[in-house]
């Protein structure tokens, strides 16, 4: 039995430059992998455990993907293998053909018994990998889920909602996208890092999964985001007092304090 | 072709149906939930509902196969909210339509076949707008509950849920926020030293006549307060009309979440931070003298 994480390797678009046209330039950030998902990999590693299953990474992107820095990183967290397509046609893809690809690595592994996830992507923050990964391969999904466990074949589910802690079942296969509180990922140690480098790595190409991904759409322009222009007004702080009552006062101003 | 808005459990869909309604094609609500949902989401601007009914112990999510079914039979553009039930319909329809996924749009149009949106592409770091042959999914705000007096009518639709169950739930003790329709937030980040301090922010909230909110970090790693107090891309999406961010760096995954504020008031100790350059007003210094002394002040 199998339990897959998919996890995503890519720059924090923090780190990217907007140009005056609204280009995104990425090649002076470093990729990395979230701490959501370092955190879906600490869920996979105890569930797998607990299930007696193997642990499989499962990772879709560019050329970075599939580096030794990435690999290792991945799989020092307590991976036991991973399977990475790399190719740059799926540099900055959309959340449907990466779901595409991670279906058909899912299926071709076999025997795969939950995938899991992290919550949110670094990049579109959409969420949606998880929903639309878990209905191409034609399984139940649950997102935002807090602790999971399963046996191998049922699992038992619970997250926080408005309304209260909802706890839910569900027979597998299933996808379950967890929540960035469901676990403290722990700094991989030396032994893991030293383990990482012997554990088996397979790279895929675009061609081993079907070609490169059509794009979804034609760009017909970029901007800057529009939103409210922000004013840069620096109130000194020397003395609080002061800076305070300058402030209400400039709000009171605006409207927008009585 | 009609245009979609998924429900699921909670009629709070009325920005969808705004949305969804520019499109100027009949709107479909696809309700999954207890029949008072569906009667709620029956209103002016939406022209019939397609309604699952879900039983007690029953996840909408269970019923996702089923929603993308009814979608399939006459595919168009989808709307739905970021609940996370909302979230798994909608995923399942843009498998089943082989659609697109567009999250942060802020225009959507139909061009015959084609549908033009535009949306904020990494976070919302830059916006592009893009055209897309044929129906695409889009995630974003719900917004609240719809005007009633609507003359939709509502036709069951009979469905098997899949393997999914509720088992319980533990109401919360918890008071829930209305973060999104505040018209004033103060936030609180990681320069918070400890969990004892709250009370510092909630009497300037309180104070100011402001909800309480947070960064990430403060609601899902510390744990200081519930998750639904968060904003950013992945929690709540706020437009007030001041927002005070304290001790909040403001990475873009934070400012995703707040982009639409009327004014940006941060405090922070780094002259270097990244909200620094995203406020209306900026106080360089440390929170433990500015709150309480604009608390004070107010
Ligand atoms: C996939 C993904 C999704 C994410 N989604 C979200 C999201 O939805 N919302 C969100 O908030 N974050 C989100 N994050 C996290 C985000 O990237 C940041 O890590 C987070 O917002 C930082 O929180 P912070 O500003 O509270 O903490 P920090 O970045 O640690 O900032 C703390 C700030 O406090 C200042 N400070 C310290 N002491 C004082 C003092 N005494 N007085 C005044 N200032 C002080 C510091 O100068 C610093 O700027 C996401 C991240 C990822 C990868």
């Amino acid at each position: 039995m199998k339990i897959v994480v998919a996890y995503q390797w890519a720059p924090d678009p923090q780190e990217a430059t907007v140009g005056e046209s609204g280009t995104v330039d990425f090649s002076r950030a470093k990729p990395a992998m979230s701490d959501y998902d370092a955190t879906a990999i600490e869920v996979g590693r105890a569930v797998a455990s607990a299930a007696g299953a193997s642990l499989v990474g499962v990772t879709v992107g560019g050329a970075s993907v599939a580096q030794p820095v990435a690999t290792k990183a991945a799989l020092s967290r307590g991976l036991d293998e991973v399977v990475v397509v790399s190719d740059p046609a799926f540099e900055s893809a959309g959340t449907l053909p990466v779901a595409t690809v991670l279906a058909q690595v899912v299926q071709g592994l076999g025997d795969v018994a939950l995938v899991i996830a992290g919550d949110t992507s670094i990049d579109n923050g959409a969420r949606l990998l998880p929903p639309v990964l878990g209905a191409l391969l034609g399984w139940p999904v649950l997102t935002d889920v807090q602790t999971l466990q399963f046996d191998g074949t049922a699992a038992t589910a619970a997250r926080t909602l408005p309304e209260g802690v909802q706890t839910l079942s569900l027979t597998g296969p299933a996808v379950i996208a967890v929540s960035a509180d469901s676990a403290k990922p722990k700094a991989p140690g030396m032994k893991d890092v030293l383990a990482a480098g012997k554990k088996p790595v397979t790279v895929k190409s675009a061609a081993d999964v079907g070609g490169a991904p059509a794009p979804e759409g034609v760009v017909r322009s970029t901007a800057k985001p529009s939103g409210p222009a922000r004013k840069g007004i620096k109130i000194d702080t020397t003395d609080p007092a002061a800076a305070a009552a300058e402030l209400l006062s400039a709000l009171r101003a605006a409207g927008a304090l009585s | 072709m009609n245009t979609y808005v998924l429900v699921a459990d909670s009629p709070a869909v009325s920005e969808l149906v705004a949305s969804a309604a520019k499109l100027g094609r009949p709107v479909v609500a696809v309700v999954v939930g207890p029949e008072s949902v569906a009667k709620a989401v029956a209103a002016p601007g939406v022209d019939k509902v397609l309604w699952v009914s879900e039983a007690a112990g029953q996840a909408a999510e269970a019923f996702a196969p089923a929603v993308a079914d009814l979608v399939a039979a006459d595919p168009g553009v989808v709307f739905a909210g970021r609940k996370p039930a909302e979230r798994v319909l909608l995923g399942a329809v843009a498998a089943r339509l082989g659609a697109p996924v567009v999250a942060g749009a802020t225009a959507v149009a139909a061009e015959g076949g084609t549908t033009v949106v535009t949306h904020g592409t990494y976070g919302g770091i830059a916006v592009a707008t893009v055209a897309y042959d044929g129906p695409v999914v889009l995630v974003g705000d719900g917004g609240g509950a719809l005007a009633g007096g609507g003359t939709a009518a509502i036709e069951a639709v009979a469905a098997t849920p899949g393997p999914i169950s509720v088992v319980s739930l533990a109401p919360s003790t918890v008071e829930a926020v209305d973060l999104a329709g505040a018209a004033r937030v103060v936030s609180v980040g990681r320069g918070l030293k400890s969990a004892d301090d709250l009370p510092l922010l909630a009497g300037l909230a309180k104070a100011l006549g402001a909800e309480l909110g947070c960064s990430r970090p403060v609601a899902e790693s510390l744990e200081w307060l519930p998750k639904d107090h968060y904003v950013g891309i992945s929690g709540q999406h706020i437009a007030p009309d001041f927002y005070l961010m304290v001790g909040i760096s403001g990475q873009i995954q934070h400012m995703g979440g707040c982009r639409g504020a009327k004014l940006i008031v941060c405090i922070n100790t780094d002259k270097d931070a990244p909200v620094m350059h995203q406020a209306d007003y900026v106080l360089q210094g440390d929170l433990y003298d500015l709150v309480p002394a604009i608390t004070a002040a107010v």
